[in-house]
């Protein structure tokens, strides 16, 4: 072969080997199939309502028609842009009728517009709104609920998506309440509910003093202090002190009966509250917190690995809405929270004793 | 010299294990986010300072932005700190203190010591809160972000946030590409990792906070400092206070089009950084204060990025020399070995820590481009080693460093 022939081609072959794993990057690079910006969502709140006001604009369209059946006291049905069925309810007792044939499924949209009340072992796969009250039956299934007012859940039923009630939301024992639940009023979850994400101006978990609810909402909060104290190792504030400080401790936290603390406290291993205490500021554990019966805490309570708190514990208040979350959280019966519970694997309503 | 070449190898070495561990935590480990579920609280009042030097294309957007955030409007008040600009960036900031009277109050700044840091520190003459947001004036933050970026200020420990970058104008030239890449590694795996781990996430003086009581604990900004957000993170580890990461909490930036502006801010900040490592890199390593043994030496390996490249430089310069004087220790065993290790292995650590970065961010298409990540690569090792000469030769030449602004590119007024 003529050398300058094979000098060429040794050339071209080294380039074409150079450039052959290249090549993925020039396509990219020349298409730019993958050059637009971290869809960053700029609306994005985090607001717990977020699915319900996208529902609430949905069903919009069927407002007007459901006025109508509630007035004439009749039902309907259709279908709605996307091919969803939908079933209109004018009357209480309208609801019967999605059972009526021994279904225990209903495929439709269901929007009610009067108080409604649901038989029982029944699954709805779409959402769910009602104009008026909603009183569900025991063993319900229900993907979301929105309901004007208030929203009452029979015993076992289940939510897996999100409800939001403008009055008050119930749910009867042993509940399992994934995703958001929202009301603007109040939330009562009764014993053995399971959930995730809790937002309510007042949260009664269990048999709740709503009595007390109320004196805690008149408290004035208490200025907290700046500046730390700051602790290498364990530590341990002795019942019925008050300390007027930040601490921060890098070891274990016991905080005795009836102490109070005037700031914010933090630890980076096992938290212990005692009964009565009241804190003023927040609560902040790296491992795992345990909150005794009877306390009360002002700002936000955080675990990062786990948390319990007994019973009659306030956290927040009317006026000051606060955020209790962890991973896991075991609330018993009789605790109240202001603001948002947000288990972020589960949280369980726990009987007291 | 061979000791010499050992010791930066190992050096190599280290730093590609710290890629290694930061990336399988973040694929792998316990990912902390622990202040981000606070979404109903008492809002502390809180005051947000907008740096801005000649921002005329950009200081619009950010003004706007912020007037439409989440955050309890009676407890936020805007600073746009307007740092002796001549071009319309006064005159934009003064519409928008009328448009919207009590929620923004002007600081225009005339004269004084430039740069940054010099700018914040007047300012905070108008600070009376003890929560402090810092953005740049090219950032658009979006409606839910200032009660992310407040919400760690609740944990009494906390003295710094920082949130995560994002690159807006991406799609440029494949300059705006490979930054990307670079906000993607930096962020979404250094950063959180770092979170995950306890280590030391670094303040980034934009998109970030510093609790007043703390930032007055250290002595307040650092208008000596060429990069003000690293000295910021090291005075504050030295103290006790945690900087911690939110990489939910993201908002879009703006970066260099042009590789003349690119070169000119990463000298920048291996100057800052450089800087950081002469004033606290000794002392947070045997010095007696609050970090732990991890932040030691999280926080001195973070100083010390800048100050690679000229090492890895000289390491190669070395490797070359000792081979054409012969040199080869136990008959090129271990150079053998070192070689092809750090071939199989070492060499794809920054690759591999991107490449999972843009799996997290549920990219695809864009790793393809990961071959470029060379040339930035090369312009990166070789700007940082000119910057650390000229710092370094800097007490002889008499060469005097100043804070630079990053040029803007955006387009629309």
């Amino acid at each position: 072969m003529n050398p300058a022939l094979a000098t060429v081609l040794v050339v071209l072959l080294a380039g074409i080997l150079l450039t052959l794993p290249l090549l993925p990057a020039l396509v990219e690079l020349r298409l730019k199939r993958d050059a637009q910006p971290l869809k960053v969502i700029q609306e994005y709140a985090g607001e717990i309502r977020h699915f319900s006001y996208g529902f609430r604009s949905y069903i919009a369209a069927l407002l007007e028609p459901l006025r109508e059946c509630a007035a004439s006291r009749t039902m309907a049905k259709g279908t709605m842009p996307d091919g969803d069925h939908y079933l209109l309810l004018g009357r209480a007792d309208d609801a019967r009728l999605v059972s009526a044939a021994g279904r225990t499924t209903c495929q439709s949209v269901v929007a009610a517009g009067t108080d409604v009340v649901l038989p029982g072992g029944i699954t709805f796969v779409k959402e769910m709104y009602a104009a008026g009250d909603l009183t569900g039956g025991e063993k319900s299934v229900f993907r979301a609920l929105l309901g004007e007012r208030d929203i009452q859940l029979g015993p076992g039923s289940t939510v897996t998506r999100w409800a939001h009630a403008v009055g008050v939301f119930r749910a009867g024992r042993d509940c399992d309440l994934y995703g958001r639940i929202s009301s603007d009023r109040e939330i009562q979850l009764e014993s053995g509910c399971a959930f995730q994400r809790l937002n309510a101006p007042c949260i009664a978990l269990g048999r709740s003093d709503t009595e007390d609810t109320d004196v805690a909402a008149t408290t004035a909060p208490t200025p907290v202090p700046q500046g730390r104290r700051l602790v290498d190792e364990d530590l341990e504030i002795p019942a019925g002190d008050i300390v007027s400080a930040n601490i921060v401790t890098r070891g274990k936290l016991h905080i005795g009966a009836g102490a109070r603390v005037l700031g914010s406290v933090k630890s980076h291993k096992q938290m212990t509250v005692d009964a009565g205490v009241r804190v003023e500021g927040s609560l902040i554990s790296v491992s795992t917190m345990h909150i005794g019966p009877d306390c009360r805490i002002t700002g936000p309570v955080i675990a990062e690995h786990g948390m319990s708190i007994e019973t009659r514990t306030r956290c927040g208040s009317i006026r000051t809405p606060t955020t209790v979350s962890a991973p896991t959280i075991a609330i018993a019966d009789g605790v109240t929270v202001f603001g948002t519970v947000w288990a972020r694997s589960e949280g369980q309503v726990v009987p007291q004793g | 010299m061979l000791y010499a070449l050992f010791a930066i190898v190992t050096l190599i070495t280290v730093y590609t294990l710290r890629h290694y561990v930061f990336t399988l935590n973040r694929l792998f480990g316990f990912q902390r986010h622990p202040y981000i579920d606070i979404d109903a609280a008492n809002w502390p009042p809180i005051t947000i300072l907008i740096a801005a030097h000649n921002e005329e294309k950009v200081v619009a957007h950010i003004l706007a932005a912020l007037m439409n955030v989440n955050y309890p409007k009676e407890k936020m008040l805007v600073v746009p700190v307007n740092d002796r600009s001549t071009d319309r960036t006064r005159e934009i900031i003064n519409r928008f203190c009328e448009d919207y009277p009590g929620r923004i109050r002007a600081f225009h700044r005339t004269e004084g010591k430039g740069g940054k840091g010099a700018a914040l520190k007047d300012a905070m003459e108008l600070v009376d809160t003890e929560v402090v947001l810092i953005f740049d004036a090219d950032y658009i933050p979006g409606v839910g972000l200032i009660r992310q970026l407040v919400a760690p200020f609740f944990d009494a420990e906390v003295g710094g946030v920082m949130g995560r970058v994002v690159p807006l104008n991406v799609g440029s030239n494949l300059l705006t590409r490979l930054l990307d890449f670079e906000r993607l590694g930096g962020y979404q795996v250094d950063q959180q990792a770092r979170m995950n781990l306890g280590l030391v996430p670094q303040h980034g003086g934009t998109v970030a906070g510093v609790r007043l009581s703390a930032l007055r604990e250290i002595g307040g900004w650092n208008d000596n400092s060429l990069s003000e957000d690293t000295d910021l993170t090291y005075r504050l580890l030295l103290a006790g206070w945690k900087t911690v990461y939110q990489n939910r909490s993201e908002c879009y930036e703006e970066v260099p089009e042009t590789w003349q502006v690119r070169i000119k801010q990463l000298m920048r900040w291996a100057r800052g950084h450089n800087q950081a490592l002469a004033d606290y890199g000794f002392k947070l390593l045997f010095g007696k204060h609050r970090a732990t043994f991890r932040e030691r030496i999280d926080g001195f390996l973070l100083l010390g990025v800048y100050a690679m490249a000229p090492l890895t430089l000289v390491g190669w310069i070395l490797a070359l020399g000792l081979f054409y004087e012969g040199v080869v220790p136990l008959h090129g065993l271990i150079a053998l070995l070192a070689i092809t290790t750090y071939g199989a292995v070492g060499n794809f650590a920054a690759f591999f820590e991107i490449a999972a970065a843009a799996r997290l961010d549920y990219t695809h298409q864009k790793v393809c481009l990961l071959p470029f990540l060379v040339l930035g690569f090369g312009v990166s090792i070789f700007s940082v080693t000119r910057a650390c000469i000229s710092q370094l030769l800097a007490p002889i030449t008499g060469e005097q460093f100043h804070w630079d602004k990053t040029e803007r590119f955006r387009t629309t007024p």
